[in-house]
């Protein structure tokens, strides 16, 4: 039973996701160009890009980088169908990093430079925030009881007044998994020299397609993560999840308008060093007291 | 009774026989032809035991048989010492006579009254221990068929042929683990325990080269230790409980924990050399120096596997012993991090399998520290997917190895070319390693969700950062694999069929484990928790299993059918500014010279700091056993 849910919140949220996504892509855009002084591109410019890409050539550097694409674009999909519906959170945590190793493989099999230092890059951001997102699984357990993000809807209070300190870790490796600045060191909007695009450098037309729509898939299922902090047993805390989400998406992209990338030293330690504090005496709080 | 007899003393008549066979073609048929009988009758066993009530103790008495261990334990020391002798190496000589004095004395005046009535027995763990030794061991035996065919190729010219003793040292290796497992009789059990010990030395020491004699010696030394600690235990369990059955142990050990404290430390000291735990696991990264199939035979279906095999056994009376389980949990979850840090430092495809396999190795230990149900059945699943994949892994590396003539990662650029269906075969083994949905990460999920259970806040955190540290490791060495130019010449086609052959089966093994799992769990594990807990547990719900085992066949046919068939345009990668030629990534300078675009792998040495990390984690874990050692017996000793 719980399988077919769970193949139902797949195809929603391959129908609902990319639309979600593809608008808050809009808005960081129009957002950031307020930030600095811009108009910007209209709302759906997203979109409109995608849709371009498309509508291209196929062309590649190989025969399976397309494919590795694909498969990712698949297991992001089945991540958020995952938490959507209710599921296991491990679970979830689990998919949405094979879907990233398909990714940087991708990257990888292209065998150019840039590519290779994005992925290389990639490779290490994903070593710098696994730990804090399996500490926040660990803290939700220990209120919850249960893995199951669905739990969380048996709670009097939102779990995030006993883990509100994972919240805020979570918070500063959000800005790794969306890949903004300070912390876009393996794939950047804005051309960098040493980097050109990153881990997408030889990734074009209908690849490059998939991998946009993947991105806004995961900024859902991220901001979906937030919004888990605040669900407690009353309908009205989806409301109140969905507020928070939107403030944590709009907060991101200050951080994104008013930090310079660091070194990758700094993304490491800085990462870990939050996890260890954040996780460990939150989650020690929790075990102990 | 028959079945097990035949499986301890078969392997033993084909090692005589491989002795005397000095022809090739021969030996080809009968290490085959024994394999087979090998695995075959494993399964019949795996077959007969899952069907049937288990465990299964038989009752047996034959002074012979204790009189063959008493001559083996001697065998084994007086063999240590020659070599120490010849080698000059004394601290092996001496621990060697301390250890046969110390086993003399045991045999004659301590053990000499104490009968076992059912000194042979399986269970479900020993079930699952014959499949990876019957299954796993003897693939890898075929395997050394062909490789060290290529090996003594090799050599130089008028080099010994030693492949007559290297053969039947495998095949004893395999007689010896079926002795640990199937014994509940524990002096039996330590006989089998020294005869691991000294094969894996002699098979270290094959090259005879200073370094692998080097390298043997500290694998013997450590492992000398650990035999030490094993008596130790055996006089404890003698002088506090008088038995010297096995499973009496662990029953008198569940009601009297205080009782048994001191013999299950003395024993998870023996586990933790024997799996290679720190400060210990400098021997096993020393063994790589064997040839490869020595170094698969070690990691994957023997040697280590019986230190946690010992352990996991251990378990129900570890979780009511908090200064053992604490030894184990705190060595076990330490190893786990630090070697999984470590192994991002090396570029040495077969050390980094090394150091992975001793962080794996932590896990399992600390999971058997921790004890619980749910422990015990991650511990059981990364038992089997470590065996199964980290074959696959050395048995790929080692093929390679011979036809690019490299072991290190760096030159493993492009193999996705050059060996298709090589690297196909050790991608699918790395992720077997380390990614959802394949077993390892299953098992890794049930740890984490034990470790958070029983409220370790230190474990948690160990395993976390781990986790992150072996993601790193294993996707960039997969990445390296990946690399597609598109026109590299095919160079597998001169790999032999006896490689290929346990290569596929390694791979089978794993998709069929992975989708599995669920069967896997009731039949075999989930039985084995409640005999011997009480208790039963699912760590993970069966439809998360379905939802893996779906997607372990859609990552299969992908990368096994999928990869390579796209019909897009090719066209040159992006090399910023004039490309001179694409496929060899080089480009005109800024002084108009032809310059080559390189990629090296990251190592993070200077980050991560090798020798600090190394340096803490043999320091932390050295001291721990240390103090925890002496804090039984001083707890052993209040006891009188």
């Amino acid at each position: 039973m719980q399988i077919l849910i769970t193949v139902v919140g797949c195809i929603l949220f391959a129908v609902l996701a990319p639309v979600v996504g593809c608008l808050l892509a809009g808005l960081d855009r129009k957002i950031s160009a307020r930030m600095q002084g811009r108009v910007g591109p209209p709302l759906l410019q997203p979109y409109y890009d995608v849709r371009k890409l498309l509508e291209k050539d196929h062309v590649a550097v190989n025969s399976s980088e397309g494919v590795y694409i694909a498969f990712a674009l698949v297991f992001a999909i089945l991540a958020g169908g995952i938490f959507f519906t209710g599921g296991n959170l491990l679970m979830c945590i689990f998919v949405i990093t094979l879907s990233s190793l398909l990714f940087i493989v991708a990257a990888y099999s292209s065998r150019s430079p840039y590519a290779e230092v994005g992925a290389e890059r990639e490779t290490m951001q994903v070593m710098a925030y696994e730990p804090m997102v399996l500490l926040m699984a660990v803290a939700f357990f220990l209120v919850t009881g249960s893995f199951n993000v669905s739990s969380a809807f048996d709670q009097q209070v939102p779990v995030f007044t006993s883990i509100w300190l994972v919240f805020l870790g979570f918070l500063f490796i959000l800005t790794i998994k969306l890949r903004k600045s300070p912390f876009d060191l393996s794939y950047s909007h804005h051309a960098h020299q040493e980097l050109v695009k990153g881990i997408t450098t030889e990734m074009s037309g209908p690849t490059l397609a998939k991998v946009e729509i993947m991105h806004w898939c995961e900024s859902v299922l991220f901001l979906g993560w937030v919004g888990m902090f605040f669900i407690w047993g009353n309908p009205i805390s989806i409301v109140v999840a969905i507020v928070v989400a939107l403030v944590a998406f709009f907060l991101e992209i200050w951080i994104d308008n008013n930090f310079a990338r660091v070194k990758w030293q700094a993304l490491m330690t800085s990462a870990w060093v939050v996890a260890l504090v954040a996780g460990g005496v939150n989650i020690g709080i929790l075990m102990y007291l | 009774m028959t079945m097990i007899g035949f499986l301890i003393l078969f392997p033993l008549v084909v090692a005589v026989i491989l002795l005397a066979v000095r022809n090739n073609a021969a030996r080809n048929v009968v290490v085959v032809a024994a394999s087979l009988v090998i695995g075959l009758g494993s399964i019949w066993l795996v077959a007969v035991g899952l069907n049937g009530a288990s465990p299964v103790y038989f009752e047996f008495s034959s002074p012979i048989v204790d009189g063959a261990c008493t001559i083996v334990g001697i065998v084994v020391a007086i063999t240590v010492i020659c070599f120490g002798v010849k080698y000059k190496n004394y601290l092996a000589v001496v621990l060697a006579v301390i250890q046969l004095v110390g086993s003399l004395v045991f045999e004659l005046n301590f053990a000499h009254g104490i009968e076992v009535s059912t000194p042979l027995y399986y269970d479900q763990l020993t079930l699952l221990m014959v499949f990876i030794i019957g299954i796993i061991g003897s693939a890898i035996c075929v395997y050394a068929l062909g490789y060290m065919e290529d090996f003594q190729a090799h050599e130089p010219e008028g080099a010994l042929d030693r492949r007559p003793t290297f053969f039947a040292l495998m095949f004893v290796f395999l007689s010896a683990m079926y002795v640990i497992v199937f014994s509940d009789h524990m002096t039996w059990l330590f006989t089998g325990w020294e005869v691991t010990t000294l094969c894996s030395f002699l098979l270290i020491a094959y090259t005879r080269t200073e370094e692998a004699i080097r390298n043997a010696f500290r694998q013997i030394v450590m492992n000398l230790l650990g035999g030490i600690s094993f008596l130790i235990g055996l006089f404890a369990c003698v002088l506090t409980m008088g038995t010297l059955s096995l499973s009496e142990f662990l029953l008198i050990g569940q009601v009297w924990p205080t009782v048994a404290v001191f013999a299950v430390t003395a024993f998870a000291f023996a586990g933790i050399t024997k799996a290679a735990q720190m400060p210990f696991h400098t021997w096993l990264l020393g063994a790589m120096v064997a040839p490869t199939p020595t170094s698969a035979l070690l990691h994957s279906s023997t040697m280590v596997k019986a230190g946690v095999f010992l352990l996991v056994k251990l378990a129900p009376v570890l979780a009511l012993c908090p200064v053992p389980g604490g030894m184990l949990m705190f060595v076990g979850a330490v190893t786990f991090l630090v070697c999984s840090c470590l192994a991002i430092t090396q570029s040495n495809a077969k050390r980094v399998l090394a150091y992975s396999t001793i962080a794996n190795l932590g896990l399992i230990t600390a999971c058997a520290g921790v004890g619980t149900p749910e422990a015990v059945w991650a511990a059981t699943f990364l038992i089997l997917f470590h065996a199964i994949a980290k074959s696959l892994l050395f048995l790929c590396v080692g093929t390679a190895e011979h036809h690019i003539g490299s072991r290190d990662i760096e030159d493993m650029d492009l193999l996705f070319d050059r060996m298709p269906s090589l690297a196909r075969f050790m991608i699918l083994g790395i992720m077997c390693m380390f990614i959802a949905p394949f077993g390892m990460l299953i098992s890794k999920w049930a740890t984490l969700q034990s470790f958070t259970e029983v409220g370790n806040l230190a474990l948690v955190l160990l395993l976390a950062f781990g986790s992150a540290a072996t993601f790193m490791f294993w996707a960039k060495w997969m990445g390296k694999l990946s690399g597609i130019a598109g026109q590299s010449k095919n160079v597998e086609l001169s790999v032999h069929t006896s490689e290929w052959i346990p290569i596929m089966l390694m791979a089978v093994l794993i998709g069929l484990g992975c989708v599995g799992l669920p069967l896997i769990s009731i039949n075999l594990v989930e039985p084995y928790l409640y005999s011997t807990f009480g208790e039963l547990s699912f760590p993970i719900s069966f439809d998360n299993l379905i939802i893996s085992g779906v997607a372990v066949v859609l990552i299969i046919i992908v990368l096994f059918a999928g990869l390579g068939h796209s019909t897009a345009r090719k066209v040159d990668v992006y090399l910023a500014g004039v490309s001179v030629d694409n496929n060899n990534r080089t480009f005109k300078n800024s002084l108009s010279g032809v310059t080559e675009a390189t990629a090296r792998n990251w190592y993070m040495k200077d980050w991560l700091g090798e020798r600090r990390l190394d340096m803490f984690g043999t320091i932390a874990c050295g001291a721990f056993i240390v103090i925890l050692y002496v804090v039984a017996a001083f707890a052993a000793a209040g006891l009188f």
